[in-house]
């Protein structure tokens, strides 16, 4: 027996929840949530276990631009602290693995889309695997600071999906939700970035903090915040939806907007460097998800009820 | 495989020979033995399971479809 045959010693292979780790299961979560809301609120009838198929099929999509992501992401992925321990820049799966699962889901999922609904919410949900995969994480998060502001469309579309699976087309309101996905993602991603522009430093990512500044995206992460506040309410306006989703959209987003005055008004030195351990954009950042858990409820509540 | 084949396969101790895992083979201590079985197992389960509920997915996908529409497509 020769040297390199004695001495190998073979890995002992990933676990279950490390192949289901790529799958971004806490991103995939709030894409199941606004999808099925997609779905809920579109007007006409599915079959419920097409429902529920179109649901998965959703996820699968997110899932599956999401192993892509991290398949192209290894590299800066090890420098980061907060993701050093996925699966891929740990050493637990090989990366030609991980992009055959992205790639045999994406496929699996859009055909089965097509199959259970319809060719217009299939084409969507590949398109929007498409724009995660490769414009966002590709072609922009490298290249420039506005790279989660045009990448933010990525995770915006699951309503449009969930609306086109029972109507066959893309009405105003699924549009208009994405809207608000879309602009409710830079003051989302900003305020984590402001305590993890460090991270995002080491690895050379261009975030907006690290790129403009701390103080430059605190006056973002409030302009976004008060242009989400008419956008959000002009379901309502439109005539779209009713009054619990009005009143709701105007709490929510007004009390979003004030937190995000407070990460612009937070106690900074010149550079506007947090002096208080970035609490106010911890905060807000928290909010964030609970504003959109609130708003989409609202939204199916509103049309139920 | 012809027999062509086989007499050009590489040898065990072909330098060149990709190395794999082999139980028998692999450099482990007893607890990392049972430690790669198990991890094995747990992941063909959960492939088994991905399979079963594609199947599923896709079998009532088509039972619904013929049933309400006539048509898969």
């Amino acid at each position: 027996m020769n040297a390199s045959t004695a001495s190998f010693t073979p890995p002992l292979g990933a676990e279950p929840k490390d192949w289901i780790a790529l799958l971004k299961p806490r991103v995939c979560s709030l894409v199941v949530f606004t999808g099925a809301i997609g779905l809920v609120i579109a007007p006409g009838h599915i079959n419920p276990f097409l429902a529920l198929v179109a649901i998965c099929c959703i996820a699968l999509g997110a899932g599956a631009a999401g192993a892509i992501n991290m398949w192209y992401d290894a590299d800066i992925d090890a420098l980061m602290r907060r993701t050093a321990k996925r699966p891929l820049p740990a050493g637990r799966i090989e990366p030609g693995g991980v992009l055959g699962l992205g790639l045999v889901l994406s496929v699996f999922s859009v055909l089965l889309l097509a199959m259970a609904t319809n060719l217009v919410a299939a084409g969507a949900l590949a398109f929007s695997i498409f724009y995660y995969a490769v414009i966002y994480t590709m072609w922009l998060k490298r290249r420039t600071p506005q790279n989660i502001v045009i990448g933010g469309g990525a995770g915006a579309f699951p309503p449009i999906i969930g609306w086109a699976s029972v109507t066959g087309h893309i009405g105003l309101l699924p549009v208009l939700l994405f809207a608000i996905v879309f602009f409710w993602t830079p003051p989302h991603f900003w305020s984590l970035s402001l305590y993890a522009a460090t991270d995002y430093e080491k690895a050379g990512v261009p975030m907006l903090p690290v790129v403009k500044g701390a103080k430059h995206t605190r006056l973002n992460v409030l302009a976004y915040s008060l242009l989400l506040l008419p956008l959000s309410i002009s379901p309502w306006l439109l005539g779209l939806t009713g009054r619990i989703y009005g009143l709701t959209a105007l709490v929510v987003s007004a009390v979003f907007a004030v937190l995000c005055f407070g990460v612009f008004a937070d106690r900074q030195d010149e550079a506007g460097v947090s002096l208080t351990g970035d609490k106010p954009a911890r905060r807000a950042f928290k909010f964030s998800l609970l504003y959109l858990v609130l708003l989409f409820t609202a939204v199916a509540v509103d049309r139920l009820v | 495989m012809t027999r062509d084949h086989l007499e050009r396969a590489p040898s065990r101790d072909d330098p060149d020979r990709m190395p794999r895992t082999e139980l028998g083979k692999a450099q482990w201590t007893d607890e990392q033995r049972i430690e790669f079985l198990r991890r094995r197992k747990a992941r063909n389960w959960l492939l088994f399971a991905a399979l079963a509920v594609f199947c599923v997915m896709i079998y009532g996908i088509a039972i619904i479809k013929l049933h309400e529409y006539g048509q898969m497509w």
